[in-house]
């Protein structure tokens, strides 16, 4: 293990740890893309305003 | 012919077959008919050739319940009758508005739009129209819908020549028929008051009530209760089931692209709910009337949606920079339900010159009314949301179930029902020839006549019913 540190530098160590949450990316199971359950379609009415819930912030 | 006075007419000895009152789109429309079928008509107009204060006075009357207009400024009374101010919108009621609504108590017609289809070819050339297109679905609950901007026809002016040069028609100015007298089967006769004063009897052997949608429930009343009962044999509708198109501004637009949906030349397009919407919704029909605003408001309603929707307002903004007018305001006319309780009564106080009690107008929109604005305005929306056409914001009063605002345009001034077509003489006038219930020679025309008021302007329906009514009366009455 140590010669394995050793042998890289630590900016590939910094590197790695950056692109560790990519990794999920190379799953076979696609990403949720709202943990909420929101459909971001779905019509809401607020103040009176007819929207889209992906037209909120 | 046209005789100023009833006395000038007197000397012509003219022998009329049939005895119309007021010469307004319908009873025009309807002398036209029977002039050309070689029927001698003759056509009392209580005003004269052009509008008068005094004339108007004679229209006074009062309202309860909600706000409403004075009745001696919501119609004219002269010669062409409200043709004279009316604006010109034009379009027939819709199939659906002639069918029951199984959610909506006493709705539905004795007779078709097919029925009054054969006519429109004869409307579109009395009201100067082009050819109407059909409706176009934008979504499952939206259509978007044609009125078309007629020259808004004044009868008088447009068949003045025509009337006076025939030889089968003659128009009687300023003169007044305040009751029909009849026996239970027939009508009599008809009271005259020309020149401030009692005219005497006059005869015909057909009589059509064509006053307008206030005056024919006055008029019949009045006669009725003279007559003891002989003129409408069955009254118990009669004055009843009134109703207009309340108007009012319900909610702005923010468009995508106002190219999208072609306007007139006002900037106006037009949209109604779809007939299974309606079922789905159990509402009535509704008409949205768009039109583009002018920019400063875009601005008003850009922050204001910035308050809500942030990222929707980023996003318009953006759409903004490129194309500064594309903002609409939302004005809202609905069909009214027909309720017994909104009705014309008389006055038990207040009498015109000749002695006619006057009109005591009560007129309350209903619970459904609401709903109907309100889910109207929300399919809408949700419709121009859903397809990323742009997005609605529906006024507060409306949402949060207010009064209705006292300061906008209220109503169009359309006066339908109170002597309604239908086949249970305890809910209705007249039947699908709109012919008094019980009576061999007592028709009715106008949208007096209406049984629902669909969410259109009445001017259109008025003239093929009246078609419709002439044609009738041509195979009916031998010469």
């Amino acid at each position: 293990m140590s010669y394995f540190i050793e042998k890289i530098s630590r900016r590939k160590i910094l590197q790695a740890l950056i692109a560790l949450p990519a990794l999920s990316l190379f799953r076979n199971r696609p990403a949720v893309p709202n943990p909420d359950g929101i459909d971001p379609d779905e019509i809401v009415e607020i103040n009176g305003w007819i929207l889209r819930r992906s037209d909120l912030a | 012919m046209i005789f100023d006075s009833y006395e000038a007419y007197e000397q012509a000895s003219f022998k009329p077959k049939v005895c119309i009152l007021g010469s307004g789109p319908a009873g025009t429309t309807i002398a036209r008919k029977l002039g050309a079928a070689g029927i001698p008509v003759v056509v009392l107009e209580a005003g004269s050739r052009e509008f008068s204060d005094e004339s108007q006075d004679f229209y006074r009357g009062t309202t309860a319940g909600d706000y409403y207009f004075d009745l001696d400024i919501t119609r004219l009374r002269f010669m062409g009758g409200s043709s004279n101010h009316w604006a010109g919108w034009c379009r027939v009621l819709d199939k659906q508005d002639f069918e029951p609504k199984a959610w909506a108590p006493d709705t539905g017609w004795p007779i078709s739009r097919a029925d009054i289809e054969p006519y429109l070819r004869e409307v579109r050339d009395i009201l100067e129209l082009p050819d109407f297109r059909p409706d176009v679905p934008i979504s499952d609950d939206i259509r978007w819908v044609q009125l078309i901007k007629s020259p808004a026809v004044r009868f008088a002016e447009k068949f003045a020549d025509e009337l006076d040069r025939s030889r089968n028609i003659a128009v009687v100015l300023n003169t007044y028929a305040t009751e029909l007298a009849g026996d239970g089967r027939r009508v009599t006769g008809a009271r005259l008051w020309s020149n401030g004063q009692d005219a005497g009897t006059f005869t015909a052997d057909y009589f059509i009530t064509c006053t307008g949608g206030l005056e024919n429930s006055r008029l019949l009343l009045w006669s009725n209760r003279r007559s003891n009962g002989g003129v409408v044999p069955n009254a118990a509708a009669l004055g009843r089931y009134w109703m207009e198109h309340p108007t009012f501004q319900g909610g702005n637009a923010i468009l995508a692209n106002y190219d999208e949906f072609e306007v007139d030349a006002s900037n106006e397009a037009f949209f109604s709910p779809t007939a299974a919407a309606m079922e789905r919704l159990r509402i009535l029909n509704f008409g949205i009337r768009l039109i583009e605003s002018p920019y400063p408001n875009v601005k008003r309603l850009i922050a204001d949606l910035a308050c809500t929707a942030p990222d929707m307002a980023e996003w318009m903004s953006s759409q903004l920079d490129q194309r500064l007018r594309c903002a609409a305001q939302l004005y809202v006319a609905w069909e009214q339900a027909p309720l017994a309780s909104n009705q014309i009564e008389l006055s038990k106080t207040d009498v015109d010159h000749a002695g006619v009690p006057c009109i005591e107008l009560h007129w309350k929109k209903s619970p459904l009314e609401h709903r109907t604005l309100l889910e109207g305005l929300r399919l809408f929306g949700t419709t121009l949301a859903r397809k990323n056409l742009g997005r609605v914001r529906i006024d507060d009063w409306i949402s949060n179930g207010g009064d209705y605002p006292t300061n906008q345009e209220t109503a169009g001034h359309h006066h339908m029902g109170g002597t309604r077509m239908g086949t249970d003489v305890l809910k209705s006038v007249v039947d699908a020839n709109c012919k008094v219930h019980g009576m061999d020679n007592l028709y009715v025309g106008g949208s007096s006549v209406f049984c629902t008021s669909g969410q259109c302007n009445p001017t259109t329906t008025i003239t093929a019913l009246a078609c419709r009514l002439g044609d009738h009366l041509s195979k009916v009455i031998t010469v």
